[in-house]
């Protein structure tokens, strides 16, 4: 069974573009279209790694690692933050969050199938 | 690729229209941090949709236009109209970006507006004027050109912390037969496992690269029962040959916990060439990078046994996405639709007259006749699209003419959910550009005046969509000076469209500025163009089956209205005779038909009639003489008068030979011959192949000088 990952943006095209190059190496992938969506879509699918952007409505990209962490199932989920932010201290807060990774946007597909195998066997 | 790309190009134009209302409401003086987070999340999932694509011109403007929106956003750059005013502009450059990007317009010229970004992020928005009109970019020439490409490569740029090596002296154990040319030192902190971190396969990884283990320090091992699950104890010497690149293996500590301790190093020289302390922050992976790291193989030598396959190994599975809400259909498909259910009605009125009266009567043809008319009911609606896509270039282009103006104009807009065929909404653009440009150049006066005359010095336009019945009206009113009908009647004289000692009504004078070759301005603008732009509304919305209104009052405004038909395609019909002939009357006009008694219609003049209709009277007109028709020799007790409603003259009366049935009829437009012929709206072609034109109910009432600007009257 290929791995399963959940990916949440709020961009429509982001979200078919990460679907696309990642069924092409193989994932299985889910995707929800904000952070509270994404916190639903994580219960009900209990992937094996979580990619989330950070701005989005309702609940941001923060807000929902906080959360996805809180719930003990979720504690060694790996997740990648793929955001165009980059700021220290943007990078701080999530990884306080919970963040496992940060992959900064726009994203090269080999170098984000490269960082998903560092964080998720 | 192209089809996501397609959907990026969508969100943009959403995206833009979320920040331009929220621009508009801050400059308004909404300073909600829900308004302006909104703003700056539009700009940045441009950015980030940009960067996926490639277009490097466009993210590197979103990615200075989010940096100063970002400031404001965190309250670091209070939102001063001149400030608010630079993100307008800076907007609208956006709104070229995009285009530019999407191959429909040139790359815009952005360096006064980065310089006036840039300008807002040095002083902190302090050096940025009042902005008196709304698009005036307060650009600094001085300041410095920031180049498209410089704006993030500080930030990806890797940090190296020089790190002491002095645990192993690798250079004097050469176990593999490649030289060990770097050799890194990893523990990972103890922490590394907390938010799903797994230092393993970073050591996996690296031997995929061709590394090898040289040493695991287990000294740091405490015994089995004092071992915290969720802590990391060990600590890897790894040797990796000299042709994998220093950028490569940094890649892979990219993401180790703080406090981690990494150390790539050259074998040959003591001293550290490249070494990582994770310090407490998270790196990025770097996009500077010439290389990928290669797909891991399997690894020569493993610490842990493992049964992992490389994901890439595993066939591509197919994960159903979350149901949609929405789909997007090509609108050549609808189109075609659209095309297909015009055919079908055709077709049913084609069956239908074959068949004799018993047979029509059956269930089956009506019924056939109502799944008919929902499908048709359904592909219209498919079609219905809110009219804010029309309205939505307004504003900049308000900004643009105020700024060329010198005019101040505040835009109101309402009405703008109104759904309208699309086929409208894209026809409708140029007529109402042209509306609102000449609002601006003869209707809005300059400040100084406006102050004189005891007004505000702004000027309004309202912009307003309604649906009445079957019908739209968009409405452009300003409170500008209106219209000056002295000199429209000079000039429509001078210009030989009337006659020097014609009479007109103010509706007929205002009506001129319509007429083709009008033109008062008195020097051209090349606002408003050279005197065509109204004739040019008229002829537009009249090909859609509509009309344009004018309303003005001196020295307090006018209000141009398009009244247009809801749809396009199928009309619910009348068909009636006239001298001998068929003609389609609107159904939605027909409020209900007469047969005559003796005396019932009056002459009241020469030319006029009037029907006594239960004791009121209504003016009667003669639909053979409006067109010429070759006269009837009926009497008017063997014709039909249909009462019809019209939005300008109320009920009126219109005299037929006879009405013959009622039937849909699916809109054909005329030829470019026929358009002069103001009391048409169409062609049709009914059940039996012949082709009947269809009746423009308002313009044949309007007025009784219906046809005085007709060029050459009309021949039968």
């Amino acid at each position: 069974m290929s791995k399963l990952i959940l990916t949440v943006d709020d961009s429509a095209s982001m979200r078919m573009l990460l679907k696309a190059s990642l069924t092409a190496q193989g994932y299985r992938i889910e995707s929800a279209n904000d952070g509270e969506h994404g916190l639903e879509r994580m219960r009900e699918v209990q992937p094996d790694l979580l990619i989330t952007d950070i701005n989005m409505p309702k609940m941001d990209g923060f807000e929902l690692m906080e959360a996805v962490r809180a719930e003990p199932a979720f504690r060694g989920t790996p997740i990648l933050v793929l955001s165009t932010e980059f700021s220290d201290e943007k990078k701080m807060r999530a990884r306080q969050a919970g963040a496992t990774g940060w992959i900064t946007k726009p994203f090269d597909p080999a170098k984000l199938g490269a960082a998903i195998r560092r964080v998720c066997s | 690729m192209d089809e996501i790309q397609g959907i990026f190009f969508e969100e943009c134009a959403e995206g833009l229209a979320v920040a331009e209302q929220g621009l508009s409401a801050m400059r308004a003086g909404d300073l909600s941090s829900e308004t302006i987070a909104g703003v700056f999340r539009a700009v940045h999932s441009i950015k980030g949709g940009a960067g996926a694509f490639g277009h490097a011109a466009l993210t590197a403007f979103a990615h200075r236009f989010e940096n100063v929106m970002d400031e404001v956003r965190a309250g670091r750059i209070p939102a001063t109209p001149g400030v608010t005013d630079v993100m307008l502009s800076a907007f609208d450059i956006l709104t070229d970006h995009v285009a530019a990007a999407r191959g429909t317009a040139p790359l815009p010229q952005d360096a006064a507006v980065l310089a006036a970004l840039e300008n807002v992020l040095e002083t902190k928005g302090v050096g940025v004027g009042g902005g008196a009109t709304a698009a005036s970019a307060p650009a600094t020439p001085e300041a410095p050109q920031p180049e498209a490409e410089e704006s993030d490569e500080d930030e990806f740029g890797f940090r190296p912390v020089g790190v002491a090596l002095d645990i192993f002296d690798a250079a004097e154990e050469p176990v593999e037969p490649v030289e060990p040319d770097w050799i890194i030192d990893f523990a990972p902190s103890h922490a590394a496992l907390a938010n799903g971190g797994e230092p393993l396969l970073l050591v996996r990884e690296v031997e995929a690269l061709g590394g090898t283990i040289a040493n695991v320090d287990l000294s740091a091992l405490p015994p089995l029962r004092a071992m915290e699950p969720e802590q990391s104890y060990l600590r890897w010497t790894i040797n990796v040959p000299a042709s994998v690149e220093e950028s490569t293996l940094t890649d892979c500590f990219d993401f180790v916990a703080p406090d981690s301790v990494v150390s790539i190093v050259r074998a040959e020289s003591a001293a550290p060439v490249a070494s990582v302390t994770a310090t407490a922050e998270l790196d990025p992976i770097r996009e500077d990078l010439a290389e990928a790291a290669p797909e891991p193989s399997a690894p020569t030598l493993t610490l842990v046994p493992t049964a992992s396959p490389s994901p890439s190994a595993v066939p591509p599975e197919r994960a159903p996405e979350p149901a949609a809400q929405t789909i997007r259909v090509d609108l050549i498909k609808l189109d075609l639709l659209l095309n297909l259910v015009g055919e079908l009605v055709i077709r049913n009125s084609i069956l239908a007259d074959r068949l004799t009266p018993a047979d029509q009567q059956r269930v089956e043809l009506p019924e056939l006749a109502r799944l008919t008319r929902q499908i048709q009911d359904n592909v219209m609606s498919l079609r219905a699209q809110p009219i804010r896509q029309a309205f939505s270039r307004v504003p900049r282009m308000l900004r643009d003419l105020s700024a060329e103006t010198g005019k101040q104009v505040i835009l109101e807009t309402t009405g703008e959910t109104t759904e309208v065929d699309k086929g409208v909404i894209e026809k409708i653009g140029d007529p109402l550009t042209h509306m609102i440009r000449n609002a601006i150049d003869h209707g809005v006066e300059p400040p100084a005046d406006r102050i004189a005359k005891g007004k505000d010095a702004h000027g309004t336009i309202r912009l307003s969509a309604e649906q009445k019945g079957a019908r739209i009206f968009v409405r452009v009113a300003d409170d500008g000076r209106g219209i000056d009908r002295v000199r429209v009647r000079a000039k429509a004289i001078e210009k030989g469209i009337i006659q020097a000692d014609a009479q007109l009504t103010d509706e007929e004078i205002d009506q001129l500025i319509c007429a083709p070759g009008f033109s008062t301005a008195e020097t051209i603008s090349n606002i408003s163009g050279r005197g065509v732009g109204m004739d040019v509304v008229r002829s537009n919305v009249e090909a859609l089956g509509g009309r344009v209104e004018i309303a003005s009052t001196p020295g307090e405004g006018t209000t141009f209205t398009m009244i247009l038909p809801l749809t396009l395609a199928i009309l619910d019909g009348m068909i009636v005779r006239l001298g001998g002939q068929r003609y389609v009357l609107p159904l939605a006009n027909v409020i209900e038909t007469v047969q005559p008694a003796p005396g019932q219609v009056k002459r009241t003049s020469p030319t006029n009639e009037v029907i006594d209709m239960r004791g009121q009277y209504l003016p009667v007109k003669r639909a053979t003489d409006i067109f010429d028709l070759p006269g009837s020799n009926r009497s008017l007790e063997d014709s039909l008068v249909v009462i019809v409603e019209s939005e300008s003259a109320g009920h009126v009366g219109l005299i037929v030979d006879t009405i013959d049935d009622r039937r849909e009829v699916v809109i054909k437009s005329l030829d470019q011959n026929l358009y002069p012929i103001r009391g048409l709206g169409g062609a049709t072609i009914l059940g039996d192949g012949s082709i009947a034109l269809i009746l423009d109910i308002e313009a044949l009432v309007a007025s009784n000088s219906f046809n005085r600007f007709t060029p050459k009257g009309i021949a039968a």
